[in-house]
């Protein structure tokens, strides 16, 4: 039986200045079904369904949802024609309580006569919040006492509760823990039992091929096929993403490589206030050192630690030679890098051009007086080596896919003559053939003996990339494991929690 | 027929004026279009008078002021920041050059540069130590030392030394001082990291930080050099005045960051700020402000159509992408 049409989407088309976001794609979406959208950065997906959702405008075509034709304004007017999202990044206002949040732009429903019936706003946010099972979360508390991940849960509630014909799920799942995406997959297999639609968004092929039905893929913002998710498997999604074939593993092959004597920077009892007790480190030149653990346990400080960039900082971070390390400029000057895992706030002047970002940690390295045409040379030239897709040098970062980005990042770093790096979630939100492209790259370094420290989230990528694991845990080490071949994810669970 | 494919022309020409602006490429040359177009609706208005040498002097005589104090105010917007203290800065800056001419000249320029810098570095302490916002510690100060100024001239104004209006009036003298001032900071703003620095705090705080800017001294010396540079823009104004009053320099905080706004200077500094900005911005205010008044306009009709053409040039101008907080 062919299923119900529920989205049609007819020559829809943006462009970005000089860059063609999306291009003419038409895509249907049947009712009762979980559609995955996958693609690389920058492929066009968020844009794609930000024009349906009413964040930004529609740059050419149409929308049929249900038979009608939409055209939102804003947000608040994509919900009430029935299309929601939960975006990426964070989705909440500060200073507003999370039952405002989750009435924002709908909360005529409690007005009578003028006045807003502010207990049964309360009232109705508390019932909705039980029912998706978070009691816990209370709805006239402001919206800043919770974190990040609960923040997104009342998110999905707000995104949900109306019952919308089509749901995105915009790259949601980063953000969540287990328990977070048991609800938010929950809340997605309730929408498509309803008949309704989903849109999901992922880089995670895994969860995308257990969560969808069909999934369509984009490159370059172009509609390249649609598949039936019981048809494909992951190598063949990969390929469909990037146009060719992709080696298996990206990750580096060698193990038993021996660690040097050579100690190039290292931490002792470094103590920061409500984020670390106590770290004792060493970073050796030519291996690649991991941090992990759960996201509160405190290892993105360490990476402001070694770069002199915390606050309030105790105890000692020194390089091999004994220099003292207290400060971001001294940081620099002995060549240690670091790359932030927010990277659109500490690593990156967004509303900069990529040369002014790429030359500035290197301006005091160069002699006087700077030259316009030398600084352009510069930044083109490490631009390239990490083939960073750009239309010249002096585009706005802001403009950049967010891998792009991450290459903007690190050319810095490269021209900087870096030695050692401190990398915090260097591939956060990038997708594989860029990943690849980072992991290559810290392959390369490390066998130039250069010293790197990898602080990061996905586990996989510790146990494919380092030559030594160490796990934290509340604010402290639990553990140190050493690079081997049947080293498994439960390894390094297990000292996490 | 015609009509339709004028029409059609038209349609073009601006469709592709509005895509040469939103690509930036346009924006930038705009402020020079403003100036050009300035000059010539004044040329006209007043029957070719504005562009006889005696006004022309006029003008000229009314920007070295302007041009020198702009240069620290450029530097503080560069960075995002705002000042609104320089107008009393350089009413005060000048009571002292004024009372140290008496006893010397080197004196009463180092004197003038040396108050400037006491009270930018009230500013930066309270901004850059005590974090309060630049706009709010500079308009308390605005009224500080505007109270200090009106106490020191109660019963007289501050006399300057007879020499200061008699010798060194001259165009002579104050224009290659003028010049000389902006050739130095333009070299310094291009050919050193200051430009790329305060850019980079304009841009974003914490990111510039975290690629080695120390913004808090950054902030610091700014704040203490453009004190110096309204210094030094006082002597200039007892140059030209003579003496201080209760007012002196009143209203100059406007001027300057108008000024400055109609040069092309985003309000919240960062990646598009030139060095033009200065120069076309200070030469546009001048020479609006010269030609209304040898049109015949009284002080509140100028007020009146120099506020509507400044709304004018930054509804056009302005660059509402990059604007963000002002800090």
């Amino acid at each position: 039986m062919a299923k119900q049409l529920m989205l049609r989407a007819v020559g829809i088309d943006k462009r970005f200045g000089p860059t063609h976001a999306v291009d003419h794609i038409s895509l249907d979406f049947a009712k009762g079904e979980i559609h995955a959208l996958i693609g690389e950065n920058g492929s066009g997906k968020s844009t794609f369904t930000n024009m349906l959702t009413g964040i930004i405008p529609i740059g050419e075509g149409t929308f049929e949802l249900d038979g009608a034709q939409i055209v939102p304004k804003n947000q608040v007017d994509a919900n009430h024609l029935g299309a929601a999202v939960i975006v990426q990044e964070q989705g909440t206002l500060d200073s507003l309580t999370v039952a405002e949040n989750m009435f924002l732009g709908d909360e005529d429903q409690f007005m009578s006569r003028g006045i807003k019936n502010t207990p049964a706003m309360y009232r109705k946010a508390q019932e909705l919040l039980d029912s998706y099972g978070l009691g816990r979360i209370k709805a006239s508390d402001p919206i800043e006492h919770y974190n990040f991940e609960d923040r997104k849960l009342v998110e999905i509630v707000k995104s949900t509760w109306f019952k919308p014909k089509v749901l995105v799920v915009d790259e949601t799942t980063t953000a969540l823990s287990q328990n977070g995406r048991d609800i938010l997959f929950d809340v997605m297999r309730t929408v498509r039992d309803d008949g309704r639609t989903v849109i999901f968004i992922c880089h995670d092929m895994s969860e995308v091929l257990m969560m969808s039905d069909t999934i369509s893929i984009l490159r370059d913002g172009e509609f390249i096929a649609t598949v039936s998710a019981s048809e494909v498997d992951e190598s063949k999604l990969k390929t469909l993403m990037v146009g060719r074939q992709m080696s298996e593993r990206y990750y580096r092959e060698d193990y038993g490589c021996p660690l040097t004597g050579d100690v190039a920077l290292s931490m002792r009892k470094v103590s920061v206030p409500g984020q670390l007790e106590e770290v004792s480190l060493d970073l050796h030149k030519g291996e690649i050192l991991g941090i992990g653990g759960l996201s509160e346990c405190g290892m993105h400080e360490v990476g402001k630690a070694l770069f002199g960039a915390s606050y309030d900082r105790v105890g000692e971070v020194v390089l091999g030679d004994g220099t003292p390390i207290d400060s971001i400029d001294t940081a620099i000057n002995h060549s240690i890098a670091y790359a932030s895992k927010d990277r659109d706030n500490e690593s990156l002047l967004i509303n900069d051009t990529i040369q002014d970002n790429i030359t500035l940690p290197s301006l005091r390295r160069m002699g006087l007086p700077l030259r316009a045409g030398e600084l352009r040379d510069f930044a083109a030239t490490y631009a390239n080596v990490m083939s960073t897709k750009m239309v010249g040098v002096d585009q706005f970062v802001s403009a950049l896919s967010g891998g792009n980005k991450q290459k903007v990042v690190l050319s810095r770093w490269l021209g900087a003559g870096s030695d050692i790096l401190v990398l915090d979630s260097p591939t956060r939100g990038i997708d594989i053939k860029v990943k690849a492209d980072i992991y290559a790259l810290l392959d390369m370094m490390r066998r130039e003996g250069k010293a790197i420290l990898v602080i990061s989230e996905e586990i996989m990528e510790l146990i494919g990339m380092c030559d030594r694991i160490i796990v934290m845990k509340d604010r402290k080490i639990a553990g140190e494991l050493e690079r081997r071949p049947d080293m498994t994810e439960q390894d390094l669970i297990a000292l996490m929690v | 027929m015609t009509d339709t494919v004028n029409a059609a022309t038209a349609k073009s020409v601006r469709a592709n004026l509005c895509k040469a602006i939103e690509s930036g490429k346009l924006r930038s040359v705009l402020p020079i279009l403003g100036f050009v177009l300035i000059v010539a609706f004044f040329a006209i208005a007043t029957g070719g008078r504005l562009v006889q040498p005696n006004n022309v002097r006029l003008i000229l005589n009314s920007t070295y002021v302007l041009l020198i104090a702009s240069i620290g105010v450029f530097m503080i917007m560069s960075m995002g920041s705002l000042d609104f203290s320089q107008g009393s800065m350089i009413g005060l800056s000048c009571i002292v050059v004024c009372e140290l001419s008496q006893t010397s000249l080197p004196l009463a320029i180092l004197g003038g540069i040396a108050c400037g810098m006491v009270v930018g570095s009230i500013n930066a302490y309270f901004h850059v130590r005590r974090q309060i916002p630049s706009f709010i510690v500079t308009i308390c100060m605005m009224f500080l030392v505007r109270g200090i100024v009106a106490y020191l001239t109660t019963n007289a104004p501050a006399m300057g030394a007879g020499y200061l209006q008699a010798d060194l009036n001259t165009t002579g003298f104050l224009l290659p001082v003028t010049i000389a001032c902006l050739v130095a900071f333009y070299l310094v703003f291009t050919f050193t990291p200051l430009g790329a620095t305060l850019k980079a705090v304009g841009a974003g705080q914490t990111a510039a930080r975290f690629a080695g800017v120390s913004v808090a001294r950054t902030k610091t010396l700014v704040y203490i050099a453009a004190g110096a540079i309204t210094g030094f823009a006082a002597f200039v104004l007892a140059i030209r005045n003579g003496s201080v009053t209760a007012t002196g320099g009143s209203m100059l905080e406007t001027q300057i960051m108008l000024a400055l706004v109609l040069g092309g200077l985003p309000i919240s500094g960062g990646a598009k700020v030139r060095f033009s900005n200065i120069v076309v911005g200070v030469l546009t205010y001048c020479v609006l402000d010269r030609g209304l008044v040898m049109m015949g306009l009284q002080t509140d009709m100028k007020q009146f159509i120099t506020g509507i053409v400044f709304l004018i040039f930054l509804a056009l101008f302005s660059d509402r992408e990059s604007i963000q907080v002002i800090k």
